[in-house]
């Protein structure tokens, strides 16, 4: 039973030079299962993520044939209803924990924040859930972070309360957008493993959104390429390497590898991709 | 060309590099890589006079160092900043970013100096009169490598030239920079937490730990997975998992 149904979703923007389709038809089905949308800037996946979350607002339009969330039709759901799906069904881990957690509230008052406007659980279940969904995220000592503020974490501690926050309702469907890009490489398979970890055990959809190729490719069960608001090409994430469109193969060879002894990278010849299309 | 020795830097007394070596042959492209933390940023500050507080000493071309750094330092050696939005500035049009190190420096002919230039990082010469809001990321990082490159230094210091850049336009940028370095037989000091791009860019690499130099080894050690150092190592296996 598929968790989510898009058919021809278009973002659109209005510009001093008319109207900017940002994102052109694009559809998926997404069962509970990990997917993985690669794209460069303003390829438009993060657009795509932020329109599934309901966070597009006006002057922005979204438009869709279907847009369906177990079910529900997203389209014109109200921001109340929108209010009632976010964080408890559905939710979003973003980029910077340095920029999405709030400085002046402790950790654990805002991971229970989601849990208190969805709940009403009584205070001590609520501190106990918390302490739980931190152990969950694999920090040692819940009871001193829970009383930290944002600025005295590291980034790497940061993000996995950001998962933490993302995850206390178990919700259905997560959507990380760039979930490691602000983070140290060291610690940036150990957010993927937590966040894997958490969509097996809980059985939950990902959409993991990155510019990362290789990163999408070893965490993800099903790829889709974004190329200036379409999809290029849709493949399983072991293929990734056998990809056909042009955009992709341009972008997997652009990459140095460790065991580099190329002495030019290949560039994209965007022109011809752009007719190809 | 630039010569490190025991060298340790500290910020407000803390010290964050610890007695470190090495040296940098004239032409020669060496990368310092490690997490955030290891210093490997720090050393590059103290090189180009931006951190104070060191012992040790740093020689540039024979040379060495003081605590302020001259008009002949900064006409022999300049840096490349990570961030080409933070590093340019925004009412200022490149023609006037590209201009100003002539201007200050009293250097005649700045108007086919600058349109050679341009020409020479791969801008078309339509972009002279453009403010930075008006260029693509990789085309700001084109302008900033343009400026440092102005006064013909001998020497860049590269702090993760390529880290703000989707992956396409950070090929376009590493071949500029190879290209540039083979034209001009610049000397490269890269600061990157990226090993491929140290096996596509530089000759030898030094592995930063905690302000400490864990290893200096040859790029080819690194292609073939055959760093001696402990950590050189499982830097090279997260790089290969993360």
């Amino acid at each position: 039973m598929s968790l989510l149904r898009v058919e021809n979703l278009r973002v659109r923007f209005p510009t001093d030079q008319g109207e900017v389709e940002v994102v052109k038809g694009l559809s998926i089905d997404l069962g509970r299962e990990r997917l993985g949308i690669v794209g460069e800037s303003g390829s438009g996946k993060s657009m795509t993520g932020r329109a599934l979350m309901g966070l597009i607002g006006p002057p922005g339009r979204v438009t869709a044939d279907r847009l369906e969330f177990d079910g529900i039709d997203l389209r014109g759901l109200s921001e109340s209803g929108f209010r009632k799906l976010r964080g408890a069904r559905m939710s979003m881990v973003m980029q910077d924990p340095k920029f999405s957690l709030n400085p002046v509230i402790r950790i654990g008052e805002q991971i229970g924040e989601a849990l208190q406007f969805h709940q009403r659980l009584p205070a001590r279940a609520r501190r106990r859930a918390v302490m739980e969904v931190l152990e969950a995220v694999r920090i040692n000592d819940p009871e001193r972070v829970y009383r930290l503020y944002p600025h005295e974490v590291s980034g790497g501690m940061g993000q996995r309360v950001m998962i933490a926050m993302m995850v206390v309702l178990q919700p259905d469907l997560m959507i990380a957008d760039e979930p490691t890009s602000a983070l140290d490489v060291s610690v940036r398979a150990t957010v993927l493993e937590i966040l894997d970890d958490l969509v097996r055990r809980r059985g939950m959809g990902l959409i993991l959104i990155s510019h990362d190729l290789d990163m999408v490719a070893r965490w993800c069960d099903r790829i889709l390429v974004m190329y200036a608001g379409k999809v290029v090409e849709e493949c399983a994430a072991g293929d990734l390497h056998a990809a056909t469109h042009p955009y992709t193969r341009g972008l997997l060879a652009s990459v140095p590898q460790l065991n580099e002894t190329r002495t030019r990278l290949p560039v994209l010849d965007r022109d011809a991709i752009g007719a190809g299309t | 060309m630039i010569g490190i020795e025991d060298l340790t830097v500290s910020f407000n007394g803390t010290p964050v590099v610890h007695g470190v070596s090495f040296q940098v042959g004239r032409g020669e492209s060496f990368a310092l890589v490690g997490e955030s933390g290891s210093g490997k940023s720090t050393i590059l500050k103290a090189i180009a006079g931006q951190a104070h507080e060191w012992t040790g000493s740093i020689r540039v071309g024979g040379d060495a160092m003081g605590r302020r750094r001259d008009a002949a330092f900064v006409r022999r050696v300049q840096m490349v900043f990570q961030d080409p939005y933070g590093s340019l500035h925004p009412r200022r049009t490149v023609d006037d970013t590209l201009s100003e190190p002539l201007a200050v420096h009293r250097i005649a002919g700045r108007d086919g100096k600058v349109l050679a230039m341009l020409d020479a990082v791969g801008l078309s010469r339509r972009f002279r009169f453009r403010l930075p809001h008006q260029l693509s990321g990789g085309q700001r990082q084109r302008v900033a490598i343009a400026r440092a490159l102005m006064l013909e230094p001998g020497v860049l210091l590269l702090d993760e030239p390529t880290s703000a850049l989707d992956v396409s336009v950070q090929a376009e940028i590493l071949n500029l920079l190879a290209d540039l370095r083979a034209e001009r037989g610049l000397t490269y000091l890269l600061v990157t937490h990226d090993l491929p791009i140290v096996s596509f860019l530089c000759d030898r690499l030094g592995v930063l730990r905690l302000g400490r130099l864990e290893e200096i080894s040859e790029v080819a050690e690194l292609r073939t997975g055959q760093l001696y150092s402990a950590y050189g190592r499982e830097l090279v296996a997260r790089s290969a998992g993360g």
